[in-house]
């Protein structure tokens, strides 16, 4: 078992950081002594002395950009401030980060920011929440003594089916154009023009729905003020609860119970899924279901898949049948695939996501078992991501004979919802899932963490292949080695023994031997920018090409991470809800997708051919549109 | 088969790519190039250079937009750009604008109904002493008058200038340059590759005292010693030939008289720092001097002076190429140069790393000015001790002046550093002054009261653009135009600069209208020094200068107007 971690994005502009070997420095931050690694920035050594500097274009997730300069300082001996966000300390210096040149300069970038910024607090959903109020509060601007826009500078762009752009709320910091790039390997921003005229662009100034865009939503994440937001439905949502001849349910993703109690001042990574469940009740759903049974569906579905495409390549030597296959459930991931290797759609898995599976089935199977016309029900999707916007709303994802899922709620949204309700989300009651599905597994849960469809996918298959449990071979069923935060990873697993095989997939090979003694090789990257050096690798021959199963998320994190979750982001941020994820797995009884009692009644109630039957791929599978990168 | 437009496209950028090349570093050449074939950059274009260059095609928007030379839409087959610095204004270039406006029944910024003619204004071209001045195309036209530029609208109309010679309108410009025009060609060179060490050539620029010309007087032999120190396998020499102070054009006019010094001087510091790449980057606005400097490399590599082992020493290999810019004066900041030529938006770095350890490509890079470099081939010629013996204590040498605006003899002049204010403008005729213009846009506004300061690093210790403002001059008017030029070239990152110099501009305007309290002028001068001081380099650092000095000198003439303008 070994894990082969690979770099990262190589950034242009890299985040400065000391080197390994560099030397100890001595310094004073505002008469404070402290001693630093040569290269470190001043504000990450006035960060370790607990001295605050403010910024704005700085983000821990992104290199350094030094643009908004709202993080100066003074140093000793040198003539004009300095940003503290892009200066190393490379000799004993003196800072002083509170001066009255260095406020007063402060102060005058807030009022040019503000003497910009178009828009009104209170019609902002980024209200209390917003990086330029916090800064014009903290440097105590009470009028606006450069001037305020009374008319709007751009047109609101909501041709995006997750997100919206308000450019005239925009202050340049560039952390969208950043992660896009960085992050994301998109490049669907960029900063047009110069002058007073810079603005953020996308390419030609095209409505974002007509570039090249995979709604992963990191720029919303990453911006400071209410410039990018999801497309909001919740009103939309609000009309349907409060339509009396609506069944309207709710499934609800792991991610946002990880993440949902930051919009309620938790700490993050404070798991809220019972209390998630009273609220979403007293909010108006019919009913709430967990989202994990239909990832343990697509564990089963797309590990299916896997072994047939495994048995053709391998046994039956079939070379038009592509390897690696590629998890299928991340939307951002999807839409990157068919938009930048529109020629390789193919290795996709023609599994659907686990939002699309459940939408499917509530729309069928639910709708019968309940007795409810499915015509007048309404499936919402609680998501940590805006690309699920864009996915449910895809032509092809009507399987059930209707829109599958109606629509694709952020965690952010769906906290707003809570609090026009008036519910105090930590002090309400628990609740359970409700039936007919009930409790999901834990490895459902986990696919909320980058490595989690892989380890959720690996317990079942060494189970179901090897006939052994999978603690015989990994602790408490925690599959390490597929776990992390490199962003693209590879770990190998010997299948040393075979069988019996369980009779759910029995049929689908007419043996199992020629796995015996085979090494399974998998993948896991998250953050679309990896996913790009991985397909540069597999396409050149190199060690991810012989992986046989990759799992791909476009969100850095994987969905805890996702362009949907609450505002702020960081790594810190997004270990504490990976933690949470873990711990709910932990507390789970059955924490392997074949274990799910719910799913085994589905194959045998609804699904009656078994996995990647005929009935299964009407309704839990799909297919993928090249789309390419050139723009009409 | 019958091509599409598409296809056209993509088969002309391929052509152009073999020649040019199809490294991301190659990205402004050849939009250059495609706008040469095609009169401008279509959308289709940007994107397949960037699938081409494995970019994604927002950037290459993001870099078409940044540069003032490239045409993201159709323009007129005759795009005509008149240039808009004090010195054009102060001759008249708001009269020729009014001809040219009437003559074509179009706005700047526009073309006319039938394709033929764009009226833009552009920021200095290098012709001050000759100003007013345009550019049709690449081809430019000085000394204008309106009944001058009907003509021209004429000539073009009948489509017969493209037939005329393309230096033959730049004009020779008065230039007193004593060492320049005394330098023995190549003796530098000849001396450093066989008798000197490259740490003794290094040596004798420190020892001179030579500081940088472009404007920020960082110590030569200081840069060029850092860049000698610095282990890689590759450097890079750069000549920073985008002049684009506004009143300044000594580079222009020695790139077209000695232009053999220049090059000579790269490949000096080219010998110093172990280096085998130079490059020229020469603003777009000099696009007219290509073909000749173009020319004196060939005889220079013809005569073993570039190329492999030159001068027959072993091992030591140099070439030079030409870079052209693409408009925009940020681009003379060395940092924002090296971005510009490695395919991305001009826009400064954050610095540390210096270019002498980090520039292009990652390389150390020695970024030096045209002056520099050629007064360091005088140097190394003759010897640091007789630079030494000219200029003052803390300024050695001299240097090179472009004089324009009211004087009877503007012009080139090679002057010895230490003169005063006063003195220089008696050699040029400008006695009577009401202020002078040190150094460019970014230098001081010197008023008449202290024309007794000193040109030299003590002092005015600034660039060698010197502009004359006589009594009759509007000091508002002249904030307004330096303010314009900064708000127009400003790169946009720092936020300061970006919105903070259209604050000033707009300051003053009300002064100009009479509606500018006291309370908010001093706003504006206290935001002018945060302006300054938080800027990430010198364009930010030195655009509120001209604001702190009209209210610092003639604040009774901004808050009370008791002049009318001539």
């Amino acid at each position: 078992m070994n894990t082969k971690p690979m770099q990262t994005h190589p950034h242009r502009h890299t985040a400065i950081v000391p080197g390994p070997d560099a030397a100890m420095i001595d310094l004073t931050i505002d008469g404070i002594e402290l001693r630093v690694p040569e290269g470190t920035t001043i504000l990450d050594a006035a960060r370790q002395v607990g001295v605050r500097i403010p910024t704005l274009c700085h983000h821990d997730d992104l290199c350094t950009a030094g643009v908004c300069r709202v993080c100066v300082v003074e140093v000793e001996g040198m003539r004009n401030l300095q940003a503290s966000c892009a200066t190393p300390i490379t000799r004993s210096i003196e800072v002083k980060t509170n001066t009255r040149t260095v406020r007063n300069a402060r102060r005058h970038i807030i009022d040019l920011l503000l003497a910009e910024h178009y828009g009104d607090c209170n019609t902002c959903k980024r209200n209390n929440n917003c990086e330029l109020q916090d800064l014009a509060t903290e440097y105590g601007v009470d009028f606006y003594r450069f001037g305020h826009p009374t008319e709007p500078k751009y047109v609101i762009d909501r041709s995006s089916p997750s997100i919206v752009r308000d450019m005239n709320k925009c202050v340049l910091c560039r952390r969208c154009v950043r992660a896009c790039e960085e992050l994301q390997g998109v490049g669907c921003l960029t900063v047009a023009s110069r002058s007073s005229r810079a603005h953020v662009a996308t390419f030609a100034n095209k409505p974002l729905a007509n570039v090249v865009c995979i709604n992963c939503g990191q720029c919303i994440n990453h911006c400071p003020t209410g410039a990018l937001t999801e497309v909001d439905q919740t009103d939309e949502v609000w009309a349907m609860i409060d339509d009396p001849t609506k069944h309207v349910v709710i499934q609800t993703a792991p991610s946002p119970r990880a993440g949902i109690g930051e919009c309620f001042d938790l700490e993050p990574g404070t798991p809220m899924t019972y209390q998630l469940n009273t609220a979403l009740k007293r909010v108006g759903f019919d009913a709430v279901f967990d989202t994990n049974h239909t990832a343990d569906l697509t564990i089963i579905e797309e590990g299916t898949e896997l072994i047939l495409r495994l048995y053709k390549a391998l046994v039956e030597k079939d070379e038009s049948v592509k390897l690696p296959q590629f998890t299928s459930c991340s939307p951002g991931w999807v839409k990157y695939m068919e938009n930048f290797y529109a020629g390789m759609i193919d290795h996709l898995s023609s599994a659907k996501s686990p939002q699309q599976m459940f939408g499917s089935l509530l729309k069928t199977y639910y709708a019968e078992k309940r007795g409810v016309d499915p015509a007048e029900m309404v499936v919402v999707a609680l998501m940590p991501c805006t690309a699920k916007k864009y996915e449910c709303n895809r032509p092809e994802m009507t399987s059930s004979g209707f829109k599958d899922v109606d629509y694709g709620l952020t965690t952010r949204e769906l906290a707003r919802m809570i609090k026009e309700t008036g519910i105090d989300l930590p002090n309400v009651p628990e609740a359970p899932f409700d039936d007919p599905f009930g409790e999901a597994s834990g490895a459902g849960v986990i696919f909320g963490a980058t490595g989690g469809v892989m380890e959720a996918a690996l317990r079942s298959v060494i189970e179901m292949v090897t006939g052994h449990q999978v603690e015989d071979f990994y602790d408490h069923a925690n599959i390490l080695p597929v776990r992390g935060i490199e962003g693209a990873r590879m770990a190998e697993i010997p299948i040393t023994e075979v069988g019996p095989v369980p009779d759910l997939i029995k049929h689908l090979v007419p043996d199992w031997e020629w796995l015996k003694g085979a090494t399974l090789k998998v993948g896991v990257v998250h953050g679309t920018a990896n996913a790009q050096l991985v397909m540069e690798d597999i396409k050149a021959g190199g060690p991810f090409s012989e992986c046989h199963f990759i799992e791909f998320m476009a969100c850095p994190g994987g969905c805890l991470g996702g362009g949907g979750q609450p505002i702020p982001t960081s790594p810190e941020i997004r270990a504490q809800r990976a933690k949470a994820i873990y711990q709910i797995d932990e507390s789970c009884a059955v924490r392997k997708s074949h274990e799910n009692p719910v799913i085994l009644q589905l194959y045998e109630e609804f699904l009656t051919d078994g996995p990647c039957g005929h009935i299964s791929h009407h309704h839990l599978h799909t297919h993928y549109t090249p789309r390419g990168k050139f723009i009409r | 088969m019958l091509l599409t437009g598409q296809d056209n496209e993509k088969a002309v950028i391929r052509e152009l790519m073999t020649s040019i090349g199809s490294e991301r570093s190659e990205l402004i050449p050849l939009l250059l190039a495609v706008q040469d074939e095609f009169g401008y950059v279509s959308e289709f274009a940007m994107q397949f250079i960037a699938d081409q260059l494995k970019m994604p095609p927002t950037e290459v928007y993001g870099v078409a937009t940044f540069f003032h030379f490239i045409n993201k839409k159709p323009k007129g087959k005759f795009i005509i750009r008149l240039s808009r610095d004090m010195s054009s204004i102060m001759k008249g270039a708001k009269s020729v604008a009014r001809q040219l406006r009437n003559d074509l029944g179009i706005r700047f910024g526009e073309t006319t109904p039938d394709g033929m003619f764009t009226l833009e204004w552009t920021s200095c071209i290098g012709m001050n002493y000759q100003a007013p001045a345009m550019m049709v195309n690449n081809e430019v036209y000085s000394n204008l008058t309106p009944p001058m530029v009907h003509r021209i609208i004429e000539e073009c109309r009948q489509e017969i200038s493209i037939r005329r010679p393309t230096m033959g309108n730049v004009g020779e410009t008065y230039a007193s340059m004593l060492s320049y025009a005394s330098h023995e060609p190549n003796a530098a060179l000849t001396r450093a590759v066989r008798e000197m060490a490259p740490a003794d050539v290094i040596g004798e620029l420190t020892v001179s005292g030579l500081k940088g010309r472009g404007g920020a007087g960082f110590p030569t032999g200081v840069k060029w010693n850092l860049a000698a120190k610095a282990e890689s396998d590759l450097k890079y020499i750069i000549c920073n030939a985008d002049e684009g102070e506004p009143g300044t054009f000594k580079d222009r006019v020695i790139l077209g008289k000695y232009a053999d010094m220049v090059f000579e001087g790269m490949t000096l510091a080219g010998y110093a720092v172990g280096a085998t790449e130079g490059i020229l980057y020469l603003r777009y606005e000099y696009t007219h001097l290509r073909p000749h400097l173009e020319a004196v490399l060939e005889t220079r590599r013809q005569a073993r002076l570039l190329g492999e082992n030159i001068l027959d020493k072993d091992g030591f290999s140099f070439d030079i190429r030409i870079h052209m810019g693409a408009g925009a004066y940020v681009c003379g900041e060395e940092t924002a140069l090296i971005e510009s030529l490695e395919g991305r938006r001009g826009e400064p770095r954050n610095r540390p790393p210096y270019p002498v350890e980090k520039g292009l490509h990652g390389r150390p890079t020695i970024v030096n000015n045209v002056e520099t470099l050629a007064t360091a081939s005088c140097i190394v010629a003759r010897g640091a001790k007789w630079f030494t013996g000219i200029g003052t204590e803390r300024s050695k040498g001299f240097k090179l002046f472009s004089v324009s605006g009211d004087c009877a003899r503007p012009g080139v002049y090679e002057l010895p550093w230490g003169m005063t204010v006063q003195q220089l403008l008696e050699l040029v005729d400008g006695v009577g002054a009401k202020a002078v213009q040190v150094g460019g846009y970014t230098g001081e506004l010197v008023p008449a009261s202290q024309f007794d300061r000193v040109m030299g690093y003590e002092d005015l210790g600034i660039g060698g653009s010197i502009i004359v403002y006589g009594q009759g001059r509007d000091m508002l008017e002249v904030a307004e135009n330096y303010l314009e030029f900064f708000v127009e070239e400003s790169c946009g990152q720092c936020t300061g600069c970006r919105i903070g110099n259209q604050k000033l501009l707009d300051g003053v305007r009300l002064l100009q209208k009479g509606t500018c309290s006291n309370r908010y002028l001093n706003d504006l001068i206290g935001l002018s020094h945060s302006i300054k001081s938080t800027s990430k380099c010198g364009l930010g650092q030195a655009s509120p200068n001209v604001f702190i000095a009209i209210n610092a000198h003639f604040q009774e003439e901004i808050m009370a107007r008791p002049i009318l303008a001539a």
